[in-house]
Parts: structure tokens; sequence; C-alpha cells
């Protein structure tokens, strides 16, 4: 079997890494809900109902992220605790393809694990039946892309449990404050915009507003792409590092 | 007679100095950790400021319908703070089970009762030195200097954080698999901050959760702790309830700590 034929193969392990616990995608849509229902609605009160429909696909995203973070979790895992490293270097797979391989398995599972919540930010925006419902996937695919890059780099960096959880944490506050979820970047300070307009989260969100606005999703995807393949990259580079033996 | 009565007398200090003894060496180890995980202590405080000082700041600001919501907001930051790092007791204990490291614990010449008291102190003293700083911060920017006002405070955030490292400790205990305890804790610390008036008025929740915020934990801690700072008094109705909590929570965290531990498998 040649190493391109065994991509699907390391895919198909990472999804069903994801699926041997259902318990776990219902919790992480569990945690959507709260997000979209109880934070985003009482925003929407505090502030006014449209408030509501402009934050509400941060949920998602921020289900997304969860997501990606625990494909990087789990990568960390095989190597500290199940000590799986070695096992999986033997496979007849050349290391390049198996780290692109471990990406690509992680995005799927985000989409997979934000599915629900995709549909349900759909049906708010009113695309749930338009053609418009697969660039909603794609803009989940494309910023999962980024964030599964970055949670691989820091689990082939992170020597414990507690400095992966703490540069996940840090990771999760740039994203989710130091963006345009909650607020316009013109209300940041000066100082700080250039911090916000480069944050994946930025323009993953104007995307999803763009679905709103039946507007064009084209611009903030092509922007959103940029940071999503350079962390990939990254995530990519130190998954090979981490294999070196 | 009265020579026996004596002896039972000294028998009985002997003991209770001997049990306070054994709760205050545990509750010392786990303060111990506290200084050993330093990440913790970073990015916990890190999640605080940036809260504070960027989004609380900045949607305040968006914030016309309640005035002065920034300071509603400071509060409760504290109060889920404190309760959110109270959660963290849950994830020692995993790991040790894990690690296998609780198989020796249980071995020690320490009684299951002061063992998991010692615990759950242990667990909300290392939760109180993580957030009095951020409760001083708090304290500064908002002007809050009546001294029996901030000690009523630091009670109720006590109280929490006693509460929360008994619902933490059961979690532990009950759920197996690590991805599972993993995910499970994050939404339960989610869900008792959330659903609760630490970070929103209890008006403008949703109807749904206006239902169930009223009895929730961090509700009778953020309403309570409010209370003390705001002058309005002292909150029977909370401090009862956050009794209430931590002797259910840690009542529970004791049984299943005993009926479930020991030649438990995790996964």
């Amino acid at each position: 079997m040649s190493s391109i034929h065994l991509i699907p193969r390391v895919i198909e392990r990472d999804v069903k890494i994801l699926f041997s616990d259902t318990f776990l995608i219902g919790i992480m849509f569990a945690n959507f809900c709260i997000d979209l229902f109880v934070t985003a609605a009482t925003f929407g009160n505090l502030i006014g109902s449209s408030y509501f429909l402009r934050i509400a696909p941060g949920s998602n995203l921020i289900t997304a992220m969860v997501a990606a973070f625990q494909s990087g979790r789990d990568i960390w895992r095989e190597k500290y605790i199940k000590d799986l490293a070695s096992y999986l270097l033997t496979l007849p797979v050349s290391r390049r393809v198996f780290a692109l391989s471990r990406i690509t398995g992680g995005v799927a599972r985000s989409v997979v694990a934000t599915f629900p919540g995709t549909l349900v930010i759909s049906y708010l925006y009113g695309i749930l039946f338009s053609p418009r419902l697969v660039e909603a996937f794609v803009i989940v695919a494309v910023f999962s892309l980024g964030i599964v890059g970055l949670s691989i780099a820091v689990s082939a960096f992170a020597s414990t449990i507690e400095v992966f959880a703490t540069v996940r944490s840090a990771i999760q506050l740039y994203l989710s404050f130091l963006s345009t979820i909650f607020y316009d970047v013109s209300l940041f300070p000066v100082i700080v915009q250039p911090i916000v307009q480069t944050n994946p989260m930025t323009w993953a969100m104007q995307a999803f507003r763009e679905l709103q606005s039946q507007g064009s999703t084209l611009y903030p995807i092509s922007i959103l792409v940029g940071p999503s393949v350079a962390f990939a990259m990254l995530g990519a580079l130190c998954y090979l590092w981490y294999t070196r033996l | 007679m009265s020579s026996s009565t004596i002896q039972v007398t000294d028998s009985s200090e002997l003991s209770a100095q001997t049990t306070s003894r054994l709760v205050l060496q545990m509750a010392r180890r786990d303060i111990a950790t506290l200084f050993r995980t330093p990440w913790i202590i970073i990015s916990r405080s890190l999640a605080f400021i940036i809260q504070l000082f960027v989004f609380a700041y900045l949607i305040s600001g968006l914030v016309i319908s309640y005035p002065d919501y920034f300071r509603y907001y400071a509060v409760g930051a504290v109060v889920s703070t404190v309760a959110s790092i109270s959660f963290i007791i849950g994830y020692d204990i995993f790991e040790e089970a894990e690690e296998g490291l609780l198989d020796y614990l249980l071995t020690l010449p320490i009684p299951r009762r002061e063992f998991i008291i010692g615990r759950a102190l242990g667990g909300a003293v290392r939760a109180m030195i993580y957030t009095i700083p951020m409760f001083v911060i708090v304290a500064v920017l908002e002007n809050f200097a009546n001294p029996l006002s901030l000690i009523g405070a630091v009670l109720d955030l006590f109280l929490i954080a006693f509460g929360v490292t008994g619902l933490s400790i059961t979690v532990a205990v009950s759920v197996r698999s690590a991805n599972r305890f993993d995910v499970v804790l994050a939404l339960l610390e989610l869900a008792v901050t959330r659903a609760s008036t630490a970070l929103y008025p209890l008006n403008f929740l949703p109807a749904y959760v206006k239902v169930f915020a009223p009895f929730s934990p961090v509700t009778f801690a953020a309403d309570s702790a409010r209370a003390a700072l705001t002058g309005l008094g002292l909150d029977v109705l909370g401090l009862v309830g956050l009794l209430a909590f931590v002797a259910i929570f840690l009542g529970l965290g004791a049984t299943f700590y005993f009926r479930r531990l020991e030649g438990g498998v995790y996964a």
C-alpha cells in the first residue's frame, strides 16, 4: 500500500479516537449550548437582540478551538502517557505525510465535533437550507486547521500536562478576548489593534457575519487562510521535530 | 472516678489534636503543590487580568441597560475565578489515581475522614491564595475599604472554594476516563459559573436560566460578597446556601472517595 493511500487511514484513526467516546462529543455540544444560550443570550438581553446574532458564531468557533486542542492533547498523551509515539513511527508512511495526516485528522475531528453547532448557527443565520451552508463548514475547517497546528506545536514542546494546559489557556484567551467576537476592532487601544486584526478568530467571525448579511465570504476566508496555513505548517514542523528518535 | 474522667478528657483532647494535626498535614501537602505548579498560577492570573482589563472594560462600554456593569462584573469575576480554581484539586486527585500515587496515599496512617477533609481544605486554601491578589486588585479599583465588608466577602470566597473542592473531588472519583474527566470538569465549571449571577444580573439571564440561577452556589457566593462589599449588609440566605453546599459536597466527596477509589481502574 502506497504512502498516499495510508493518509485516509491515519485520518480515520484520529476520527475514530474522537468517536471512541461519543459522550465527549455530547459534552462539547453542551459546552457550545452554554456559550450560546446562556452567555450570548444574556449579552443579547444586556446589549440588544442583534448582539446575540453578532456573537453567536463565536460559541461555535470556541467549540472548534476546544476540539482542535483535544487533537494536540491526544498527541501529547500518545507520547507521555500511552507511550505510543514509537509504535506510530514504525507505520509504513513517511513522517512528513504522517504529520500532515494528523493535522488533517485534527481538522476532520473539529468539523465533526462542531457539526451540530454549525447547523445551529446556520439556522440562526437563515442559511440552513441554502448552498451557503457549505461556506459555514469551510470557515470552521479553515479556522480549525490553524488551531490544530498550534495545538500540535504545543504538544511537541510541553513536557508536562500543566505546561500544555497553560499554553492552551493563553492561546484560548488570545483567540477569545483579543478578537472581534465581542466587540469591534475600533474599541481596542490603537496599540492592540494589529494583534486583533491578525487574530484568526477575527477573520473567522467576519466570514460568519458575511453569511448573516448575505455578503461574500471570499475576502475574510482568504485572509483567514494565511495564519491558518502558517500555524498548520508550524504544527507539522514541530511534529516532525518531536518524532526525531 | 475523677482520675478516670480526667483520663477520658485527656484522651479526647489528644484525639482532637491528632485529628486537626492530620487534617492540617493533608491540607499543607496540597498547599505545597501550589508552589510546584507555577504554570497554573500564571495561566489563571493571566485569564483574570485579560477578563477584567480587556473584556469587562470593553463590554461594560456596550452595556447601557445596567449601570456600572464593570463593578458588577469585577466582583463576580473574583467569585467565578475562585470557583474555577477550586476545581483544580479534582485534576490533582485524578492524576494521582492515574499514576498510582493515590494507592500509596491511602496506605498512610491517616483516617479517611481526615484525609478527605484535609484535601478539601487544602484545595480551598490554595484557591484562596491564588485569588486574594485578584480580590485586592478589585478592592483597590472599586474602592472597597471597609474591613468588615472585606472579611465578609473573603468568608464567602472561602466557603465557595471549600464547597467546589468537595464537588471536584466527587467528580474526580466518579469519572474514570482521562479525556472524559477533562471535559466533564470543564463543562461543570462552565455551567456552575455561567448559570449564576456571578457575571450576569439575574434579570438579564434568559428565562430558562433564571429558574436555576438563584440556587447556584456561585450565585449565593456572588450575591453575598456583593452585599457585603457594597454595604447592603449580610446576605443570610446566601451564607446558609453556601454552608449547605459545603456540607453536601464534602459529604458526597467523602462517600464517593471511600466507596469507589480503592481497587479502581483508571484508563
